[in-house]
């Protein structure tokens, strides 16, 4: 392995939040096509040529990694939940005029100042750089922000979705979750259920 | 906060995954390879970003593998110093405070980055920052009524900047042993550690600087 540049160039956190969600929702497309895979499998015998299976290739710590960033970023106390990505090109264009550097400019993106304390932070010597401006840049900063945020619905929904399938998921595989093992057993009373009834019908 | 770094490395792609696109497949194997690890001098990777460049596969004498030299670009958690972030308060001790930013648990503030004047309470096991005392001592602090203290509590996300950050590469070497008997070796040091400061006006928990801001609308 070779390092050529180890900082190519920054990253805005809404930007890894929209790379992480598209790998989010490519592994939920996956794990559904894993599942099918499955069953077809398991109709065709166990005797059939094992098909290969998308989800082999996802590592646990690309799962981990996901899950956790993801988490960070959506979290309510995050202002990504706001964020639009034309709302963002509107901030920067309308940072250009007051001077300040690429890493000022990135952190406003990041953390959406809308207090003078929290600009205070990010920007040094404010005083003496903005002055008067602070207010403009606080005020482009909130119109930047979804009123409603519309996107923090669709989050809401992938991770209900995610749930949902990681249940089957683990419940195919069966291996190492604690409660996968809960949904078997419910699984084998149906059975048995089944097999009592089919006792009855001999007697 | 985060960073794509352009790195470039020899691929092995298994022959049973020649039916996949070769991009796809060899994004898989650089994920399953970096994601959540922490190289050294660049930080910890999340996942690839996209692929710059890939040779054609070579096969190798001995597997069936087809070899890419791969130029990519990754995605890589990597605060850069005087940088602010939000954080979680993991847990706090004598020594100072540890943050988490859930995917990342490497984060302390240590005891010269805290607001002063501000002290340890072992009673509630966090720290808190008494604004405007004039007391010195640990023991003075300790002794100023708990309604004026402002706490830091476990689980507050706080806004810190990153002072600092560190890696180590510690080998593993051989295990030691005195008289045939292994010797416990000390805790490793984690890879990569950053060292965050609140010790200063708008940083340490949300919360105080939203009720700053209440106040000063109030009194104005």
């Amino acid at each position: 392995m070779e390092v050529i540049n180890s900082r190519a160039s920054l990253l805005s956190n809404y930007e890894v939040l929209t790379l992480l969600r598209d790998l989010e929702s490519d592994y939920i497309a996956k794990s559904k096509t894993s599942v099918r895979i499955k069953k077809e499998e398991d109709a065709a015998g166990p005797s059939a040529p094992k098909a290969y299976d998308p989800l082999e290739d996802i590592s646990e710590n690309l799962r981990t990694m996901e899950v956790e960033a993801i988490q960070y970023l959506s979290a309510e106390y995050q202002p990504m939940r706001a964020q639009m990505p034309a709302g963002i090109t509107m901030l920067v264009k309308s940072l250009a005029p007051y001077g300040l550097n690429k890493s000022e400019k990135l952190q406003i993106v990041n953390l959406a100042p809308t207090e003078p304390v929290e600009l205070y932070v990010i920007v040094e010597e404010l005083e003496d750089r903005l002055g008067e401006k602070l207010e403009d840049v606080l005020t482009s900063v909130r119109t930047s922000l979804a009123k409603e945020p519309a996107a923090a619905q669709q989050p809401v929904s992938v991770v209900a979705e995610m749930e949902v399938y990681q249940e089957q998921v683990y419940d195919e595989d069966g291996q190492w979750e604690q409660d996968a093992n809960d949904v078997e057993f419910v699984d084998a009373g149906e059975g048995a259920g089944i097999e009592g009834d089919l006792d009855v019908d001999d007697e | 906060m985060f960073v794509l770094s352009v790195l470039k490395d020899k691929i092995p792609i298994h022959p049973s995954r020649f039916g996949v696109p070769p991009e796809q497949a060899l994004i898989n194997e650089i994920n399953k390879k970096y994601a959540n690890r922490v190289l050294h001098d660049v930080g910890l990777c999340v996942c690839v970003f996209d692929i710059a460049e890939a040779g054609e596969g070579k096969i190798r004498y001995g597997d069936g593998f087809l070899w890419y030299t791969v130029i990519f670009r990754m995605t890589v958690f990597r605060p850069f110093p005087s940088e602010v972030i939000l954080a979680k308060v993991k847990s706090s001790d004598q020594d100072g405070i540890q943050l988490s930013v859930g995917f990342f648990d490497d984060m302390h503030v240590p005891l010269i980055y805290l607001p002063q004047p501000s002290a340890f309470d072992p009673n509630e096991r966090a720290h808190f920052w008494l604004p405007g005392s004039e007391a010195a001592s640990a023991h003075e602090l300790l002794d100023s009524p708990v309604s004026e203290r402002m706490y830091i509590d476990q689980g507050e996300i706080m806004r810190v900047r990153v002072e600092m950050d560190e890696f180590y590469d510690d080998e593993p070497g051989p295990p030691k042993a005195t008289e045939g008997v292994q010797v416990q070796r000390e805790a490793r040091r984690p890879p990569y550690t950053i060292t965050c400061s609140i010790a200063e006006q708008g940083l340490g928990p949300i919360t105080w600087w939203k009720s700053a801001q209440a106040e000063a609308m109030d009194e104005g």
